[in-house]
C-alpha cells in the first residue's frame, strides 16, 4: 500500500507541471481568532434584540418551534407543556454544569422522568452502555446551544463531557435552551467562533463533534414529499430566556 | 461503478421510454431549479460567495500538498489514522483491512458518493461485513439492488408504490403507500442498524486542513448517527475535498444547500475531529480517513483539473436538458449529468465517456448553475477533441466528414460534386430531408434529419440573378 511519503510525492510531481487556472487566495483568516471572537461578542451584545427577531423568523422557517421565558426558572414550564402535549414520559438532559441551571428536580415533579448526563469521566463500558440505552429510549432531550444563528436559524452546539452528541439526536423531541450569549448574525461570525474555539488546546470538556442544526430532521426522497424525523428529531424546540441561563 | 452491458444508445432510449421516470425526473428537476433560484434570490451575497469559493477552491489546488500534510498531521495528532489509496482497489483493501481488524459484523452508511464510487458494499459483503446505507433514499435503492439516478436525490425514479412493495418484501408484511409511514417504517427499520452496528462509513463533504476535521452535511441525521454510534468511523475523501480553513469552510456552506436543495443550510452540518475524547459518552474508538487519488491526482495538471472544484450539490443535473430526459442511470456510472461526465472521465480515462461526451447540447446552462462556477462545456469540447484526435469516433463517421471538410474547403470541387448528390440523394429524400440512410450511415441519421441538397445551389441561383440583373 502507498506510503505518506509517495502519495504525497506524486500530487508534488503533477502540482510542479502547473501553476493553476488563474491567481486565486483562500479566505482572509483572523490572526488571533480568540480576540476577535470576544471582540464580536461585545459589539454583538449592543444590538441582540435585533438579532434574536431574525433568529426567531429563520427558525420558524426551518420548521422549528420557538418559546421566550424572562428567567430560567420558566423554562421547566415549558418542557414539561412540550412534554405533555405529546405524551412524552422520559427526557435526559446535558448536565447541569453544561446548561447553567439544573431543572432536573422540577422536571421531575411535574411528571417528566429525567436524568442529566454525568459531567465528566465517563465510567466502564457497561455504564456507557446503560446512558446509551437511556438516551436512545429518552422521548425528549434538553440540551444548551452554543450559538443561535440569525442567518439560517441554526443552533451550534458543541459536544463534550456532559454534553452528549446524542442528547439532540435520538429523541423525537430536542428542546433547546439558549440566552443573548448566544446569539450571532451571520455565517460568517460562525466562522470566526469555529476559529476561535481552535485556537490553541480546547478546554479540558471539549469533545470530538460540533454540530449546526437547522430545523428537523427530514427527508424528501420518496417522491419529493417533505417528511420530518426521519433519523434525528420530528421537532426542535428553542426556548430564549430574558434573564440568562449564569446569573 | 459501470453498467455498460448495454451502450449508451439503449441506455438512454430505454429511460426515454420509461414514463414513470420522466414524470419524476421533470417533477424532481423543476422542484430543484426553483428551489435554487429562491434561495439565490433572496441572498444578495450569492453571487460574490460563488466567486469566493471558486478562488478558493483554486488557492487550494495551488497548494494541494501543504493542505493535506496539514491535514494529516492534525488527524494524527487528534489520535485518528490517515491511509492513502492510489486506487479504488486500493481504498476497498484499506476499508476491508479495517473491518476485519475491528471484527466488524455490520456497517452503517452514511450517503457517500466516494464510497459508491469504489463499489464498497460489494467488497463488504464478500468480506462477510453486512453494509446498510442508511439515507432514506440509498437505503431504498440498497433494498431494490439498483444504483442512485440523482447525486442528492438517489431515488427519485421510484414510486412510492414501488417502495412499499420493496419495504413489504424486505418486512413481510403489508405496507401501505404512503411517504410518512415509509419513512417511519424506514426509521424504526434503521436505528436498530444504528445501535447495533460496529462500523461507521462516511464521505466527506469537507475536510479543514487546519484542525483536522471532517465535515458531512445531510438533512435526514445520518451522518451524526454513523460518526457517534459505532465503535470505528472510516471516512473516505476525494483528495480535492480538502479547504484549508473554517474561514474557508463557512463560505461553501453559504452555498452549497442553496444549489442543492434551496435551503439556507441543510439541516445537519457534522464537524467531526478525531476519535471519541476522554469524558466524552459516545463518538468512534477509532477514526481512519482515507484519502483517495483514484484517477484525481493526475488531473492537477490535466485538462479536466477544474471539475476538481466539485462540490457534488447536483445542481448541473436539474438544470441539462439532456440529464432532465434521460436521467442518472442512462449515463452508466457513479456519477450522473454534466459533471458526472467529467468525474467519469478522470476515474476512467476518456474513452470511457466517448458517447457520453456528446450527451450535452452545450448549451451551458450546468457552468450557469455551478456554486463554483465550473467551465463543464469547455472540458467537454476538449474531451470530444481528445477523442477526435484519439480516434475512437465510429471510422464511418470519420471519412464522410474528412470528405466533407475537403468539399467545403475546394470551391470548384464541390461545384463538381453537388450535382452528383443531388442524383445520389433522390431515393432518400422525404419532405425535404433526408431521414433514413442506408448501411451504416443509418446509425447516423437514427436520431438525426439530414437536409436535402437543394435542387439549384446557392452559387448557380446567384449565377441566375446576376444574369437576370444584366438584362
Amino acid at each position: 500500500m502507498t506510503d505518506r511519503a509517495t502519495f504525497l510525492g506524486r500530487i508534488r510531481t503533477e502540482m510542479r507541471k502547473t501553476s493553476g487556472l488563474f491567481p486565486a487566495t483562500t479566505a482572509p483568516r483572523p490572526s488571533h481568532p480568540r480576540l476577535i471572537a470576544d471582540t464580536l461578542r461585545r459589539e454583538l451584545a449592543e444590538r441582540w434584540r435585533d438579532t434574536l427577531e431574525r433568529f426567531r423568523t429563520e427558525f420558524e422557517r426551518v420548521g422549528g418551534v420557538y418559546h421566550r421565558v424572562s428567567t430560567a426558572a420558566d423554562v421547566p414550564d415549558v418542557v414539561l407543556g412540550i412534554a405533555h402535549e405529546r405524551q412524552a414520559r422520559a427526557a435526559i438532559t446535558w448536565h447541569p454544569s453544561a446548561l447553567g441551571t439544573d431543572w432536573r428536580a422540577a422536571l421531575t415533579a411535574g411528571g417528566l422522568a429525567t436524568t442529566a448526563m454525568p459531567a465528566a469521566g465517563v465510567g466502564p463500558p457497561g455504564e456507557r452502555q446503560a446512558l446509551r440505552d437511556l438516551i436512545a429510549a429518552a422521548d425528549l432531550g434538553v440540551t444548551g446551544v452554543d450559538l443561535a444563528v440569525a442567518e439560517t436559524g441554526s443552533l451550534v452546539l458543541l459536544s463534550g463531557s456532559g454534553r452528549p452528541r446524542s442528547t439532540s439526536l435520538l429523541p423525537p423531541y430536542h428542546v433547546a435552551v439558549f440566552d443573548r450569549e448566544a446569539l450571532v448574525e451571520s455565517l460568517g461570525q460562525v466562522g470566526v467562533f469555529l476559529e476561535a474555539w481552535h485556537d490553541g488546546e480546547p478546554a479540558a470538556w471539549r469533545g470530538g463533534a460540533i454540530n449546526v442544526i437547522t430545523g428537523p430532521s427530514r427527508t424528501a426522497d420518496i417522491e419529493l414529499t417533505l417528511t420530518r424525523g426521519v433519523h434525528g428529531p420530528k421537532e426542535v424546540h428553542a426556548v430564549f430566556v430574558d434573564g440568562g441561563l449564569r446569573g | 461503478m459501470s453498467e455498460l452491458s448495454t451502450p449508451f444508445r439503449e441506455r438512454a432510449a430505454h429511460a426515454l421510454d420509461d414514463r414513470f421516470l420522466q414524470q419524476a425526473l421533470t417533477i424532481a428537476t423543476t422542484k430543484f431549479i426553483g428551489l435554487r433560484r429562491e434561495a439565490f434570490d433572496a441572498f444578495p451575497d450569492g453571487d460574490a460567495l460563488r466567486d469566493r469559493a471558486r478562488q478558493i477552491k483554486e488557492a487550494t489546488l495551488q497548494r494541494l500538498d501543504e493542505h493535506l500534510e496539514q491535514l494529516i498531521d492534525n488527524v494524527e495528532r487528534l489520535g485518528g489514522r490517515v491511509h492513502y489509496a492510489d486506487t479504488a482497489d486500493d481504498a476497498r483493501r484499506i476499508i476491508l483491512d479495517i473491518a476485519r481488524r475491528t471484527g466488524a459484523r455490520l456497517a452503517v452508511k452514511s450517503k457517500s458518493m466516494a464510497t459508491e464510487e469504489i463499489d464498497l458494499n460489494e467488497a463488504l459483503l464478500h468480506a462477510g461485513v453486512t453494509p446498510v446505507e442508511t439515507d432514506l433514499g440509498e437505503y431504498i435503492i440498497q433494498l431494490a439492488h439498483e444504483r442512485p439516478s440523482h447525486i442528492i436525490a438517489p431515488a427519485i425514479h421510484k414510486t412510492k408504490g414501488q417502495v412499499a412493495e420493496l419495504f413489504a418484501r424486505e418486512l413481510k408484511r403489508e405496507v401501505a403507500a404512503d411517504p410518512e409511514e415509509l419513512t417511519r417504517i424506514a426509521r424504526a427499520e434503521l436505528r436498530q442498524k444504528f445501535l447495533d452496528a460496529d462500523l461507521g462509513i462516511t464521505g466527506a463533504n469537507f475536510a479543514v486542513a487546519s484542525t483536522g476535521t471532517v465535515v458531512l452535511v445531510t438533512n435526514e441525521g445520518n451522518g451524526r448517527m454513523v460518526t457517534s454510534l459505532p465503535r470505528v468511523h472510516v471516512a473516505v475523501m476525494g483528495v480535492e475535498k480538502v479547504v484549508p480553513s473554517m474561514t474557508d469552510l463557512v463560505v461553501f456552506l453559504a452555498i452549497l444547500a442553496k444549489s442543492a436543495t434551496g435551503q439556507k443550510l441543510s439541516s445537519y452540518t457534522t464537524l467531526v475531529q478525531g476519535p471519541r475524547r476522554a469524558g466524552e459518552l459516545e463518538g468512534p474508538d477509532e477514526f481512519h480517513l482515507v484519502l483517495l487519488d483514484n484517477g484525481r491526482v493526475r488531473q492537477i495538471a490535466g485538462e479536466l483539473r477544474e471539475a476538481l472544484y466539485c462540490l457534488r450539490c447536483g445542481a448541473c443535473l436539474n438544470v441539462c436538458p439532456v440529464y432532465r430526459q434521460i436521467g442518472g442511470h442512462a449515463y452508466g456510472y457513479t456519477y450522473p449529468g454534466p459533471i458526472g461526465i467529467l468525474l467519469t472521465a478522470m476515474l476512467h480515462g476518456g474513452g470511457a465517456v466517448k458517447d457520453l461526451a456528446h450527451a450535452s447540447s452545450l448549451c451551458g446552462a450546468c457552468a450557469e448553475a455551478c456554486p463554483v462556477r465550473i467551465d463543464i462545456p469547455r472540458m467537454l469540447i476538449e474531451l470530444r477533441k481528445g477523442n477526435v484526435e484519439r480516434a475512437v469516433a465510429p471510422g464511418p463517421e470519420q471519412v464522410v466528414f474528412k470528405t466533407f471538410a475537403r468539399l467545403l474547403t475546394r470551391p470548384a470541387l464541390y461545384r463538381l460534386v453537388a450535382p452528383v448528390g443531388r442524383l445520389l440523394q433522390r431515393p432518400f429524400v422525404r419532405g425535404g430531408g433526408i431521414r433514413r440512410l442506408p448501411l451504416f450511415f443509418g446509425e447516423w441519421t437514427r436520431t438525426r434529419d439530414l437536409p436535402a441538397i437543394a435542387s439549384r445551389t446557392f452559387s448557380e441561383r446567384w449565377r441566375d440573378l446576376e444574369r437576370e440583373g444584366r438584362r
